[in-house]
């Protein structure tokens, strides 16, 4: 009974006395019995055996299938099988989504060279004259919007190294840059002759660039006297118009769907 | 010594200009232009206002392809006087013909 009550005491006194070093304890023992780890320690003569396996993986083998020496922190849930692509859910895209313009055919990666073949020849800078400002701005987009199908068609060719359609895309291509070349000489030279009719139009009487009322007060009906006068500048004028008129019917100021072949644009008009 | 075949004299003018071919101050750039300044430190700080933004207009209902048909042969204008299209006086009368506005 004293023994079994004093060694919970006892067992306090040596777990203070070892975790907490006493004061009145030195704290290395130098006498020749001891039982502190250092002087312990297995000694090492010249020739001991290190009974440590070097190769970690001894005995291992895959032919074999020995399997791991040792037991891996891994659970023995079964490893996920691939699934097959045809069973897998199908990916939802945006059918309108603005990349689909980067491909002229949803199904193949690129048309093939006798579709890329198919296409009319360049907008001349005559025909592009009659038109406004916003259809050769929309024109200017739509070619650039063909460029794009043209290069990502030529990229995926490039890259599944097919080794045809080559010359086709390049025939197409130089065919859009001819049409925005004549764009910009178009847009250029419209720019050009507005400064010079600005500068004509500030002595011309009909017109007001004051900004105050309307710009242009035609003089032709208000008397007969200024109709005397400026008869032949207004000759001059319809004359021109009509020469430009004549010069190119079928393309006028509004595009008019004559001017797109019927057999183009159920082609060429979704994209 | 003479310079190679591609560096005389005719062929040279064909060439690429490149900054070897001049003296100091020659920027070549891309035709980019910039889109922003650089600082004392070396850093680059983007101005938005010279950022380009192109902004395509609506396309729906445009019915104008890059391509015209073959079957119309290419038509160039006619006309008269030393401008060409480029006459003033045939823009003023179209502009009071067509719309006189604006």
């Amino acid at each position: 009974m004293a023994a079994a009550a004093m060694r919970p005491s006892m067992g306090a006194l040596g777990r203070i006395s070892s975790s907490t070093p006493s004061p009145l304890r030195p704290l290395t023992q130098t006498a020749s019995i001891s039982t502190t780890a250092a002087l312990l320690k297995r000694h090492k003569y010249r020739e001991a055996r290190v009974y440590r396996d070097n190769s970690k993986h001894r005995g291992e083998s895959a032919i074999h299938r020995s399997g791991t020496r040792w037991r891996l922190s891994m659970s023995d849930e079964p490893l996920p099988r691939p699934v097959p692509r045809s069973k897998l859910p199908a990916i939802e895209t945006d059918p309108d989504h603005g990349l689909w313009d980067f491909f002229a055919n949803r199904q193949m990666i690129s048309d093939p060279p006798s579709e890329i073949a198919k296409h009319g020849r360049s907008w001349t800078a005559e025909e592009l004259r009659h038109k406004s400002w916003d259809d050769l701005h929309r024109l200017w987009w739509v070619c650039a919007k063909e460029r794009n199908r043209i290069a990502t068609a030529n990229w995926e060719r490039n890259k599944g190294e097919m080794g045809f359609g080559e010359a086709e895309a390049q025939k197409r291509d130089h065919t859009v840059r001819q049409t925005m070349r004549s764009i910009k000489h178009v847009l250029t030279e419209r720019f050009y002759t507005w400064e010079d009719a600005v500068k004509l139009a500030e002595n011309d009487p009909e017109v007001d660039l004051t900004g105050n009322g309307p710009a242009f007060i035609p003089s032709n009906y208000l008397e007969e006297g200024d109709v005397a006068a400026t008869e032949g500048e207004q000759q001059a004028a319809e004359t021109t118009g009509e020469t430009v008129e004549k010069a190119d019917p079928v393309t006028t100021a509004t595009p008019e769907p004559a001017t797109i072949p019927s057999s183009q644009q159920p082609t060429d008009a979704p994209r | 010594m003479q310079p190679t075949r591609a560096l005389q004299a005719l062929r040279f003018r064909r060439l690429r200009l490149t900054t070897k071919d001049v003296n100091k101050g020659f920027y070549k750039g891309t035709g980019t232009g910039s889109t922003g300044r650089h600082t004392k430190r070396g850093g680059y700080i983007i101005e938005w206002d010279k950022v380009r933004t192109y902004v395509c207009p609506p396309l729906d209902g445009f019915k104008l392809t890059p391509f015209v048909t073959e079957t119309m042969p290419r038509t160039y204008g006619s006309y008269d006087g030393p401008l060409g299209p480029k006459d003033p006086a045939m823009y003023l009368a179209r502009w009071k013909a067509e719309n006189g506005l604006d």
